[in-house]
């Protein structure tokens, strides 16, 4: 949250007390008894009336001559997702061409056109709230919910056995998604699923002098990074999961059932650590690549 | 409502601040329950946080954009965090912050071994003796003195992060930007370790191979991330040109233990009679990446945007010991991993080259018709030497390796046209080309190293999404992919390089029989659907109702048939009055792998694994995973004349994952001396989450916080059957790791104040 965010392009914008002097235009009937907190714009980025790029109310909403000839009526342009009384929110690509006015032009932004939330008709305020100065979508530990509002798979995953920190707020959507839209896929903020989780995770990068094929490609081969019912974050359970990709070397020819469960389960042989406990990676534990002269089996 | 009512125009436009202090008690250790949140004992807490914010930047009347920023939060746990920032609005900005997290892995961990979480050096008690892997555990048994030695050690890992970072604007259309970050670990996580046990004794005997114990591996390193960026924007373009780097240093580069295990062949069984150990651990690597990104309007309605990265991975940590030091005292000392001659470098000198670039042409100047073109291009360039590596492996047994450094290329075409039907009504289409190249450069021998050398991939989407009326949204899209993959000709390096033969055994199809192939290199078919609706019912009350199910059909002989998914959330929330809501969600969720594999040949010995798999020798697995997962959130404000708020929050989820395996040519395979077919017990974690808490505001700018906490973790596993004293494998030294059910129940009090 303290990083420093991408400031907006400069553009000519009135002084600050001609701002205000339009403000009031609007803030003489939208005061501190609205139901929604407008004066509290000012506590924000776009209230910093020192900075010759703050908008005016009219900059995002517009000049709305007709809502100030007829209260009823509604200003040109309506933020949100959802109809207030009479009034529905204006489309979204009209709610987003106000923010783009001073937000098109930057790194985090540059892939927003074509992007799947923009082609979704996503608003830029169905995650952000402009007019509170604790905007949810940017605090690590609120964040999620406002993403959760759409996807819903996500929000069930966050809080499988095996998890990222997403819910207990150490890690946010954002460490690995750019929802303005990336080069990367899944809008990751990184241009490969690799790149993004070695920000994290540097020690599986490598390279390694033995390395493990769908690991150098993919993390998400093996791995689910929203949640899984097996750790750590693991789309199944070894040996099932190596079976997947071997069918010859050691015992990965052997089909496995109830003998993982060992004796407890009812075997009444010998439980084999091919199968028991880690199973596979019971020896072949270096599964991410091994830097060991002798460890070609990931062994070492 | 009466919140804001309540306070006056000026609170609204000044900055809010405000601290908080209390305590918390937990009435169980859990290193689960506080796996990430800090609270893995039972006792008291103090809780702490702050948000102070100020300057003249929030002072309508002073012409400042000066504004600054202090704030932490769990200042009382391991998950504890602080910030500060400061900065004149659109000139420059300065932050600092700290972050740090202990991830609590597991509190029932037991071990014989003598050293210290964190430490890399494992070794036995003197007096420890030997085992005999060739006997069952029970039977086996360990001895008083032994079973003395176990005691608990509690696995966790600590991530302390400290970050900087500032921008500064030159001029109205440039400005830079740097963060840089150091990230310390500290900790250890569990690893299994094969022993090479097997190593020459006296006699002509060798020791017990594959001796397996779980040791805590170290996680002592660090990492430096660095992001510095040049931001120009003009009227009609912008561009950033950006420096990223990211140093990883591991403290240890190798892991050393003891074996215990040992046959009586040997003549060696007694006090001191260890095998000594060592594998490799993460190695310390840079990468430096320049990035170059922006865009060019052409007009209002054609837009260009694009960006290239270059990365420069390099890994050249010296190797880990090959000479192992015996103290066993009829083992060769020191005992030497390598052939003669077989270790051809001391360090990988490894170089990974990673290739970007993107390009993205829009277009809006049809009425009522966005459209959009783009080509993307990754690749992995590894340009590691190969080499030949002869050692002993892990049985004593002679091994030559070939280590072959995989490069990749990715080339991807994308256009796509945004259709508005009508108002309120939009139809989108998407068709993606993805090329994909797979090689090694100059691997010893030449062979093909990779599974699948190529594979092209066509995608298309179709998505609709209608305005209903004013209040409702649908949507609903499909997508069918097809990638055709190259499986031919694929004769890895893997395997023992000095037994490779060229048309069958360990190289051939990486040893795996004819016609498997792994599921991530397969010919694939996929289907996806999913649909949505949000209804806003009335100004109180909104339902929302969505799903999504997906079939993969995988062209294999052997290996991973198909798999689906499928998933299906409905949520409601109605906001009674201004200050009352109730919201609740339900969410189910199914994931099903079908599994084709080969076994071995129906009691024929020396099967060869190029051979073509009969198929009354063929097996099936099935993965079926389960989710369900039901949450009520309840909030009533507006009590006691606007001084209570309550908050509600029940959440419940059931997570089970179940394989089932088939083995027709084996009549037997369900018997207690195999159990080799049938269907294994689910994997099982069931979650139940109260909390209450009141908000009440004793005076005008202070606030009362009381919170109760019940949360039940019910988890049935059968990892742990194995891990148990006298119910191990042979050869697998017992840790006794317990399911980590729980029952916890925290108890909050705190005071908040705003100033």
């Amino acid at each position: 949250e303290n990083a420093p965010q991408t400031e907006a392009k400069n553009t000519a914008k009135p002084a600050t007390a001609a701002t205000l002097d339009r403000d009031s235009t609007c803030t003489t009937c939208h005061d501190e008894n609205e139901s929604k907190p407008i004066l509290s714009i000012y506590q924000t980025a776009h209230g910093n009336k020192a900075d010759s790029r703050t908008p005016s109310c009219q900059s995002c909403h517009g000049d709305s001559a007709k809502h100030l000839s007829n209260k009823s009526a509604a200003p040109d342009v309506i933020f949100g997702t959802k109809s207030v009384g009479s009034h529905a929110p204006s489309e979204a690509k009209d709610q987003n061409k106000a923010c783009l006015t001073c937000h098109d032009k930057d790194a985090k932004r540059t892939h927003w056109e074509a992007s799947v939330h923009q082609t979704a008709d996503v608003a830029c305020t169905s995650c952000h709230e402009t007019h509170t100065a604790h905007d949810k979508v940017r605090d690590k530990k609120t964040q999620p919910d406002v993403c959760f509002a759409c996807h819903k798979d996500q929000r069930t995953q966050i809080n499988k056995f095996s998890h990222h920190p997403i819910g207990e707020g150490k890690v946010a959507c954002s460490d690995c998604h750019n929802p303005h839209g990336s080069a990367g896929p899944k809008l990751l903020n990184k241009n490969t699923v690799t790149e993004t989780c070695y920000t994290c995770h540097a020690d599986k990068r490598g390279p390694f002098l033995w390395e493990h094929q769908p690991v150098t490609e993919d993390c998400t081969n093996c791995h689910t990074p929203h949640g899984s019912n097996i750790t750590p974050l693991l789309k199944s359970r070894a040996p099932f999961m190596c079976q997947e990709c071997h069918d010859g070397p050691h015992q990965s020819k052997a089909p496995a059932a109830g003998n993982v469960e060992g004796t407890q389960g009812g075997l009444t042989s010998v439980p084999n650590e091919s199968f028991a406990g880690r199973a596979c990676m019971n020896c072949h534990s270096m599964v991410h690549g091994s830097n060991h002269p002798a460890g070609a089996l990931l062994q070492r | 409502l009466s919140a804001y009512a309540a306070d006056d125009a000026d609170a609204l436009t000044k900055p809010s601040s405000s601290v908080d202090f209390g305590v918390l008690y937990s009435s169980q250790d859990s290193a689960r329950f506080g796996q990430y949140n800090g609270l893995n004992k039972k006792g008291f807490y103090g809780l702490g946080g702050f948000d102070v914010r100020g300057g003249d930047g929030y002072d309508r009347d002073k012409n400042s954009a000066l504004r600054w920023k202090l704030n932490g939060s769990d200042l009382g746990t391991t998950s504890r965090n602080m910030g500060a920032s400061i900065g004149e609005q659109g000139k420059w900005k300065f932050g600092i912050g700290y972050d740090e997290l202990r991830h609590n892995i597991t509190d029932t961990f037991q071990t014989p071994y003598r050293e210290d979480t964190g430490g890399n050096n494992f070794t036995l008690p003197a007096n420890f003796g030997g085992t005999n892997g060739g006997v069952i555990p029970a039977s086996r048994g360990l001895t008083p003195t032994q079973l003395s030695a176990f005691h608990t050690e509690k696995e966790y890992s600590t991530r302390r992060n400290g970050s900087v970072g500032a921008t500064f604007s030159f001029t109205d259309s440039l400005s830079a930007q740097i963060d840089y970050n150091h990230l310390e670990q500290s900790g250890a996580k569990l690893i299994g370790t094969g022993s090479q046990a097997g190593i020459n004794l006296l006699g002509g005997s060798t020791g017990r191979a594959e001796a397996v114990a779980m040791i805590m591996n170290p996680t002592s390193s660090s990492t430096d991330n660095i992001n510095a960026a040049l931001n120009w924007v003009g009227d009609k373009a912008h561009l950033t040109a950006g420096y990223y780097g990211s140093l990883f240093h591991d403290d240890y580069n190798s892991l050393n233990w003891q074996t215990q295990q040992t046959t009586a062949a040997s003549n060696c069984v007694g006090i001191n009679c260890y095998v000594n150990n060592s594998m490799s651990t993460a190695p310390s690597n840079s990468f430096h990446q320049a990035n170059l990104s922006g865009g060019y309007d052409f007009s209002s309605t054609t837009k260009l945007v694009g960006g290239f990265s270059y990365g420069y991975n390099k890994q050249n940590d010296n190797y880990a010991p090959t000479l192992i030091p015996q103290i066993s005292r009829n083992t060769p000392n020191p005992y030497n991993m390598m052939q003669a001659n077989g270790l051809p470098t001391t360090s990988l000198n490894g170089v990974v080259e990673t290739t970007h670039g993107d390009i993205k042409l829009t277009n809006k100047s049809i009425k009522d018709l966005n459209l959009s073109a783009g080509f993307k291009f990754d690749e992995r360039d590894n340009r590691t030497d190969s080499n030949t590596y002869k050692y002993m492996q892990i049985a004593n047994v002679a091994y030559t390796g070939v280590n072959t450094p995989y490069s990749n290329r990715k080339l991807q075409y994308e256009a796509a046209a945004d259709y508005r039907l009508a108002k309120g009504q939009n139809l989108n289409l998407t068709y993606l080309h993805e090329s994909l190249k797979r090689w090694c450069s100059s691997v010893v021998g030449g062979a093909e190293c990779v599974s699948s050398p190529a594979s092209e991939e066509d995608k298309i989407s179709l998505t609709y999404r209608l305005k209903l009326i004013e209040s409702v949204n649908f949507n609903a899209g499909y997508t069918y992919a097809d990638r055709r993959a190259d499986t031919t000709n694929f004769l890895a390096n893997a395997g023992n390089y000095a037994v490779v033969t060229p048309v069958s055994g360990s190289a051939f199809n990486a040893g795996n029989y004819q016609g498997f192939v792994a599921y991530p290199y397969a010919s694939r078919s996929q289907n996806v659907g999913k649909a949505g609706v949000n209804w806003q019912v009335t100004q109180k009350l909104d339902l929302a109702l969505n799903g999504r199910y997906s079939y993969d059909d995988y062209d294999a002989q052997l290996g991973v048939q198909n798999g689906q998914s499928a998933a299906v959330n409905v949520d409601a929330t109605y906001n009674y009055t201004d200050d009352g809501s109730v919201s609740a969600y339900w969410s189910w969720q199914n994931g099903q792998r079908n599994l084709t594999s080969g076994a071995v040949n129906n009691g024929v010995a020396a099967f060869t694994p190029s051979q073509i798999i009969a198929p009354k020798n063929i097996w099936s697995n099935k993965l079926d995973d389960n989710s369900q997962a039901f949450g009520l959130l309840a909030k009533q404000g507006g009590l006691l004349g606007g001084k209570l708020e309550l908050i509600g929050d029940l959440s419940y989820s059931l997570d089970t994952t179940t394989y089932a395996t088939d083995v027709p040519y084996l009549t037997t395979c369900a018997t207690p001396a195999s159990l080799t077919c049938g269907v294994v017990s689910p994997i099982k974690n069931e979650l139940i989450s109260l909390k209450l808490t009141g908000n009440y505001k004793i005076v005008e700018n202070g606030k009362l916080s009381l919170s109760y906490m019940y949360q039940k973790l019910n988890s049935n596993d059968y990892f742990y059957n194995s891990q148990q004293f006298g119910y191990t494998p042979n050869r697998v030294m017992p840790n006794g790791l317990q399911d980590q059910d729980y029952t916890v129940n925290v108890v909050a009090l705190s005071y908040n104040h705003k100033f």
